[in-house]
């Protein structure tokens, strides 16, 4: 375990700062944050599959929309009680990330990219289709049960999420576990060299990107209080999810948060003077230019200002 | 069942055309260009401004939609691909940013309204009971005329040899004196051309609409999985298979299961027989 | 600092100032800012807001408007209404959301408790969830027919057109998808046969993706019906004018989004002709009364840009807009929602031509049952679904498009200006 003390008290001082930020903040802003951070869960599960172990996922929709579709039809349909949906919700999903796995023995690279495109697309079309009166068909559901009121406790509840999720996520990787995961994405036969079941470690990615995934969907889809499946299955959703992780920093935590903010206020405070289509141009822009030119993304840049100025103190 | 036969002909005609060029790029260059489908989005928004818009003639629509395809294709190699130095993945996600960069500016160009091309050529002749317009009947002929050109340029040309040496081995096309370079350009040339032409002919099938990129990449995506890094006559073969499998789920079964079984296939083939139908065959 | 730089500052810190200056009642406008429909809704409240604000606004106060985007998109939608909700905190939303974007910001609504008018949604499973929760629901209105009261004029076109003058007998389905609203599917297909008497051979449902309708075309014309009825919002352009391209000999008609708006000519280069749809009122080919047509040249005096003739939900924002400020002067403001409510519910307009009732802006009152489908529809916009059309418009006509390029009203017979017409390629 490579833990120094300046993690801890980043960490720390990241949790209290956020702790406070209500005092501190309009409503408006809060509910950005809001979508900030769910945007992060997902960057997160995102990277933990493909930022480490290089296995591009196409089709994470598919995943988080598992968790989303499955809490919702429960407590929406059958009136499950959302402490009983959202586990549910969560095993669902780590069920579909095994699915999502089979591929990933047999394809690498692009190909198993198309094919988490494939289950994407499989996934909207099947919504629609399959049993339309419990999912509600292209129309999507309505009045799903919302945990909180108020832009305040919205917050919280994402903010307690995304903590618990970043930090537990961050120690998991500090492990070996996550050392192995990393060296996968570097060269996949060299861990089978030295070895190491590189299978049980893919799926230990999968799950853990499954988990997260699931429990995000779970709980942003009782956020919103909506879903439908032209926003949820769609490729600008993983164009966005892949985009934060990335313009942030992938094989990273802190990245894809960093990564999500960044991305949610750019959006926002485009919105008063740019408020329509010339929005996504903007923004879409940005983001390519940066990945072009950064393709470590903006946690890196970050890293290299901060020894910068360490360098210059010490010389 | 002619009817059957005559509609998965045109259906598939056309597939084969959006599929081919992603197929080009993706056995000379080895990386999947996922604005692939915006190509098709330039061409058939091109097509409409110049001939529907500003009136010329159709084919000079085409023409300039193909040429705008070409731009399209060398611009996004030179800025996008070699920037990123043949990193797959980094292209993969860097075109799809591209591609939804290119439909805002769709949208803030012709507006969120879809609109409806016209026929190429109008009219309409019923063979046993099954209608073919004469703008399918075109799209399908002008798909096999320029797969056949394609397929004699890669064969007989000495750029095609060129093509096929790169697509085989990149460093020891590069050794017997091959501009890889030069190859990688002329090939997202032609697949810019390819996809802008197919753009005309999809939306004049469909509509315009900015989201319109998304589906022909499926298709490419679905053809290009099933087939295997693609030979142009796998493409062919596999365009037929999937054209084919949609009109007789459409006609014969179920209507709504149309993209569900597409998307089972492109699943099924990658998990048994991930290498695709026709596996790794010469261009 | 450059001079961009400074001329950039200089507009954002204007733009703060407008907006904290004057902001005494601030409306909000949703939707898309770069569709037809979004951008009918957003002109015809501006116009509104216009007219008000030269009578010297309202309360003395000055009315403006604010914009959010959603880009037809869902989850935009719930960032938009939260963004007009919490950041510009505004007093009064205008809607020209698609049905989906507007269901999901509907439990924003009801967390945020603004008033809010939606003109284009018609879902009427919204209403039902105002007789369901009349509280939590009682900030929103929704000023056009809802798709129920469109669905059941539209049987009685099947009957009055195509069964009694056309002579049909039959009918085959093309629904695009298999959940539209269960409302205008199932009750057209339970409706037809006891009330038009005319019989459903079959329904063929497709996906939206659908690139190619030759063999759903055909597979309608084996099943031997006399024509062909066509429900889809979403891409009802395609199959449309695929329906024209491939000559399909069987006459269709149903709803075709794409064909209410005047640009749909120009958008299918003319390849729309014998397409007819149902329409919420005014729709194109519509006959204006004088305040109706005194808007549209305002209008088309202001903008430019498409559309050029606003859409319906335009219509309905301009009078939504007007009415909903003048529920605010009498209920003191949009503070008190459950006054505002009442004072809304009360707002009545009615616009005559020639002597007779044209239009009507009004809205149900909660335990009023409507007639023929004996149910209330409370916030719901005022119709009427039996003619003499004496107590509001009808919910919907029809209108076709001819191959000549003109679009007139087909039915119902008071509002029409042109009869029902076969494609010149089908056979009768």
């Amino acid at each position: 375990m490579n833990i120094r003390w300046y993690h801890l008290a980043l960490w720390t001082a990241f949790i209290v700062g956020m702790f406070f930020l209500p005092q501190l903040v309009s409503k408006g802003t809060l509910r950005t944050i809001i979508f900030a951070n769910y945007l992060a869960i997902f960057a997160i599960s995102w990277d933990v599959l493909s930022g480490r172990t290089g296995y591009v996922s196409f089709g994470h929709p598919f995943l988080i929309g598992l968790g989303a579709y499955t809490t919702a039809i429960l407590t929406k349909r059958f009136d499950v009680p959302v402490e009983i949906s959202i586990p549910a919700a969560v095993l669902v999903t780590m069920v579909g990330g095994s699915l999502l796995f089979l591929p990933a023995l047999r394809v690498r690279g692009s190909y198993f990219a198309l094919v988490t495109l494939a289950f994407m697309e499989l996934m909207y079309q099947l919504v629609q289709v399959i049993r339309p009166d419990l999912t509600g068909g292209t129309r999507g559901m309505s009045g799903i049960q919302t945990l909180t009121r108020g832009a305040v406790n919205g917050y919280y509840l994402s903010f307690g999420l995304i903590a618990s999720l970043g930090f537990g996520m961050w120690l998991l990787m500090k492990t070996r576990l996550g050392t192995a995961l990393s060296a996968i994405g570097m060269n996949e036969e060299a861990v089978r060299g030295s070895g190491l079941n590189t299978t049980k470690l893919k799926l230990a990615a999968f799950m853990l990107s499954a988990f997260v995934a699931g429990l995000g969907g779970a709980f942003y889809v009782h956020y919103l209080g909506s879903i439908a499946p032209r926003a949820l299955f769609d490729i600008n959703f993983v164009f966005t999810i892949i985009v934060a992780a990335i313009l942030g920093g992938a094989s990273t935590i802190i990245g894809p948060i960093f990564g999500a903010f960044f991305l949610t206020f750019l959006l926002e405070y485009l919105r008063p003077y740019l408020p329509g289509a010339e929005r996504y141009f903007i923004y879409g822009g940005i983001a390519l230019v940066l990945y072009m030119f950064e393709p470590k993304g903006l946690h890196h840049v970050l890293q290299m200002a901060l020894s910068a100025i360490k360098g210059k103190s010490r010389s | 069942m002619l009817q059957i036969i005559i509609q998965g002909l045109l259906l598939s005609g056309l597939y084969a055309l959006i599929a081919v060029g992603f197929t080009l790029i993706f056995s000379i260059g080895r990386v999947l260009n996922l604005a692939y489908g915006a190509y098709l989005m330039i061409g058939g928004y091109s097509y409409f401004y110049f001939s529907q818009i500003l009136g010329l003639p159709k084919i000079a629509g085409v023409v300039i939609a193909a040429l705008i395809g070409v731009v399209t294709g060398l611009l996004i190699y030179r800025l996008v691909v070699k920037t990123l130095k043949g990193d797959s993945v980094a292209i993969e996600i860097a075109t799809l940013i591209l591609a939804v960069v290119l439909q805002a500016g769709v949208v803030l160009l012709f507006g969120d309204a879809s609109k409806i091309l016209l026929p190429i050529i109008p009219g309409v002749v019923r063979v046993e009971g099954a209608a073919v317009t004469y703008n399918v009947l075109v799209a399908t002929v002008a798909s096999w005329v320029i797969l056949i050109s394609l397929y004699l340029f890669v064969r007989r040309t000495h750029m095609g040899r060129a093509m096929q040496a790169v697509s085989m081995d990149v460093k020891g096309a590069a050794i017997s004196g091959i501009d890889p370079d030069r190859v990688n350009m002329v090939t997202w040339g032609i697949s810019g051309a390819l996809g802008a032409i197919a753009g005309v002919f999809f939306a004049s099938y469909t509509q315009l609409y900015p989201g319109m990129w998304v589906s022909p990449l499926i298709i490419a995506v679905a053809v290009v999985i099933v087939g295997g890094i693609g030979s142009i006559i796998g493409t062919l073969i596999v365009a037929h298979v999937i054209g084919y499998m949609e009109v007789i789920v459409t006609s014969a079964i179920a209507p709504e299961l149309r993209g569900v079984v597409t998307m089972l296939l492109i699943i099924g083939v990658l998990v048994l027989r991930p290498k695709g139908l026709f596996g790794r065959e010469e261009l | 600092m450059s001079v961009k730089k400074i001329t950039l500052a200089a507009l954002m810190g204007s733009a703060l100032a407008a907006t904290s200056a004057y902001a005494d009642i601030k409306v909000g406008f949703i939707g898309s800012l770069s569709s037809d429909t979004g951008l009918s809704t957003l002109r015809g409240a501006e116009m509104a807001i216009d007219e008000i604000n030269a009578k010297g606004g309202i309360l003395g106060e000055k009315v403006v408007l604010v914009k959010a985007d959603t880009g037809e998109d869902v989850t935009e939608g719930v960032k938009a209404y939260e963004y007009l909700a919490e950041t510009e905190e505004v007093d009064f939303v205008i809607s020209g959301s698609i049905d989906d974007v507007s269901l999901a910001w509907l439990p924003r609504m009801i967390e945020y408790q603004i008033p809010t008018l939606d003109t284009w949604t018609s879902y009427v499973g919204i209403i039902d969830m105002v007789v369901e929760d009349p509280d939590a629901m009682a900030p929103y209105f929704m000023n056009i027919a809802s798709d129920e009261a469109l669905a059941t004029l539209y049987i009685n076109f099947g009957k009055d057109v195509l069964k009694d003058r056309m002579g049909w007998d039959s009918v085959v389905i093309l629904a695009e998808d298999t959940a539209f609203g269960g409302a205008i599917t199932g009750l057209v297909t339970d409706a037809l046969a006891p009330v038009a008497d005319i019989e459903v051979k079959d329904i063929i449902t497709y996906d939206v993706g659908t690139v190619d309708f030759a063999p759903l075309f055909s597979k309608a014309q084996a099943s031997g019906a006399d024509f062909i009825y066509q429900i889809s919002t979403v891409n009802s352009q395609v199959i449309s004018s695929q329906y024209v391209k491939l000559q399909v000999p069987l006459a269709m008609t149903g709803v075709n989004v794409g064909a209410m708006g005047m640009e749909f000519w120009e958008d299918t280069g003319g390849a729309g002709g014998g397409i007819s749809t149902l329409s919420p009122v005014p729709s194109v080919g519509f006959d204006m009364d004088p305040v109706s047509a005194d808007f549209v040249k305002a209008y088309q005096a202001r903008y430019t840009s498409r559309p050029m003739v606003p859409h319906f939900n335009g219509f309905n924002a301009y009078h939504g807009v007007k009415q909903a400020l003048a529920a605010a002067e009498e209920a003191g403001g949009f503070g008190d929602v459950k006054a505002w409510s009442a004072a809304m519910e009360k707002q009545d307009l009615t616009l005559e031509k020639d002597g007779k009732l044209w239009l009507r802006y009004a809205y149900w009152g909660k335990d009023e049952v409507e007639p023929v489908t004996q149910r209330t529809y409370p916030h719901n916009g005022r119709f009427d679904l039996e003619a003499p059309y004496d107590t509001a418009q009808p919910s919907m006509v029809v209108v076709q498009w001819k191959e000549d390029g003109s679009v007139g009203v087909v039915y119902p017979f008071e509002y029409a200006n042109t009869e029902y017409t076969l494609p010149s390629w089908v056979k009768e």
